[in-house]
């Protein structure tokens, strides 16, 4: 066969269009299973992020008024989900990415199915539960602040980098947790610590006030990053910082790529030890 | 191209890595550009052999012989060690049926990725999945979740999905003992039907089905190629030194 062979900056976008219909089928699966047998169904994806919406405004905006000097509860509050939305993406993919491989034993050792697509399959069906909070976010502003900036049409700028980040993360877990269960209780204890290295219950510019070292600490968190700038467009109505944000898509980009290659060079070995 | 032969294997070699320690499987990701952490076990030694396009191929050998090792290769789902192989054309494995399901999922759910992964497009697949239905043949429990079948039942819905990928190699794996006897028979009929269509690689130890079918025969032992070459003479010697290791062992034992 003399298939063309893509550079390696596309090699993965490739890879997942021609495995597309079953990536497209194995969502689906995701999703079917994950509702069967539920009397409410879909409606649970849509009251899970409504009820974490509430308790946090209700909590935090009582019981923490110096993280929300400022702002108004509900600005405070769509702060906080906005930034809870963005980093629950990455902390539920960081949790089930290094055990991905081993739920899925018996179609990588014994089937010919492309274990590389498992991490899109994961991703997609992470995002998609991110975008029915999203739209929770956006009734929640509506009903209480009555308008939307016109900012928050930039937000796919934002979702897709965001996207390949995690997709890239999600490889190297994947690969890595496939050697040892370790990883799986690493990350464990590492992600509870970076969510408060990360700027979900105060913003970035009130640490600013207070060391300008600890900020920059802080910047290196590229999660945070993508939660000050989903919050500048969705929330602020301001647009993020061109130079930032470019800085942000091309790391993401490279771990995109960083995660792939990681992958597919131990993919073989993997179905071996796994 | 007729001269291009289905699959083509030159000096196929595969050695499993054997870990002491799980952690050393990790290490070995880690440092493993200067240290070794494992012991090499060679399963499969310098495999060279081609089939050609319409051939029917069977494989006959003991257990531990390398018979799986080697199909998974050329399915692409482990890689050798050292050598190269290539497979022209869509390949159907009937490899371990049915272990890529999902209980929770329906017969007909399952059969839809199941074919997704051979690579059929949706409508392929929307195409056909009535066939599918058909041929597995279980009547209603096709819409009830696949924890609830037999192991014949899975094996049903697992070949009926490989009959219908519209594959040109179908690779299959000692895998039709599970099935009744009527759905032998059907597998069987399909896969002498296929043989006028597309190139069969097959393990299995009937090897009178093998005699009947194949138009070669590759006896492996040990991981190498014993002999290979007409059916009738390959397992005739298969069969005799069988024979002889039934009686050396029975004498040993006395």
């Amino acid at each position: 066969m003399l298939a063309s062979i893509p550079p390696a900056y596309l090699a993965p976008f490739e890879r997942a269009w021609r495995h597309r219909e079953l990536i497209r089928a194995v969502v689906r699966r995701e999703f079917i299973s994950r509702f069967r047998g539920s009397f409410l169904g879909p409606a649970w994806a849509v009251l899970a992020p409504l009820l974490m919406l509430l308790t946090y405004t209700t909590l935090f905006s009582i019981t923490v008024p110096q993280l929300s000097a400022g702002m108004s509860v509900m600005d405070y509050a769509g702060g906080i989900f906005i930034g809870l939305i963005v980093f629950n993406l990455f902390s539920e993919l960081a949790y089930r990415a290094p055990i991905l491989l081993h739920e899925h034993v018996n179609f990588v050792k014994r089937s010919i199915f492309p274990s590389e697509t498992i991490a899109w399959t994961a991703t997609i069906r992470a995002f998609t539960y991110a975008g029915v909070a999203f739209g929770v976010y956006i009734a929640f502003r509506l009903f209480t602040a009555g308008t939307l900036p016109l900012t928050i049409v930039l937000t796919p700028l934002l979702v897709v980098p965001f996207f390949l980040f995690i997709l890239g993360v999600v490889w190297f877990l994947m690969a890595l947790g496939a050697f040892t269960r370790d990883v799986a209780h690493i990350m464990a204890s590492i992600v509870p610590v970076l969510m408060f290295a990360t700027p979900i219950f105060y913003r970035l510019e009130q640490i600013e006030q207070m060391s300008v070292s600890t900020a920059w600490l802080l910047r290196l968190n590229i999660v945070g990053d993508y939660i000050e700038m989903m919050r500048a467009v969705a929330l602020d109505g301001h647009v993020p910082n061109v130079f930032g944000y470019l800085i942000a898509v091309a790391v993401s980009y490279a771990v995109f790529l960083a995660g792939y290659q990681f992958f597919m060079r131990y993919k073989s070995v993997i179905v071996d030890v796994i | 191209m007729s001269s291009e032969p289905a699959i083509r294997c030159s000096g196929i070699g595969k050695a499993f890595q054997l870990y002491a320690h799980q952690n050393d499987q990790l290490k070995q990701v880690l440092f493993g550009l200067w240290k070794q952490f494992y012991k090499e076990k060679w399963v499969l030694h310098d495999m060279t052999f081609t089939v050609g396009k319409g051939e029917r191929v069977g494989i006959v050998g003991r257990n531990g012989a390398g018979k799986t090792t080697l199909l998974q290769i050329l399915c692409g789902i482990t890689a050798p060690t050292k050598g190269a192989f290539e497979v022209n054309g869509r390949i159907a494995p009937i490899l371990a049926l049915g272990s890529g399901f999902d209980g929770l999922l329906t017969g007909r759910e399952n059969a839809r990725i199941g074919a997704a992964i051979l690579g059929l497009s949706r409508k392929e697949v929307d195409a056909r999945i009535d066939d599918i239905a058909a041929f597995a043949d279980i009547g209603p429990f096709f819409e009830q979740p696949m924890r609830t079948y037999s192991m014949g039942m899975i094996a049903r819905v697992a070949f009926a999905i490989c009959a219908f990928a519209d594959a040109d190699v179908l690779i299959v794996d000692e895998a039709l003992s599970v099935g009744d006897e009527i759905f032998q028979r059907k597998c069987e009929k399909y896969i002498s039907d296929f043989s006028r269509r597309g190139t069969i690689l097959m393990v299995s130890h009937d090897l009178a089905f093998l005699e009947n079918l194949c138009d070669r025969a590759l006896w492996l032992e040990n991981g190498v190629v014993r002999e290979i070459g007409e059916p009738a003479r390959i397992i005739a010697d298969y069969r005799a030194a069988m024979v002889a290791e039934e009686e050396s062992q029975a004498t040993g034992a006395a």
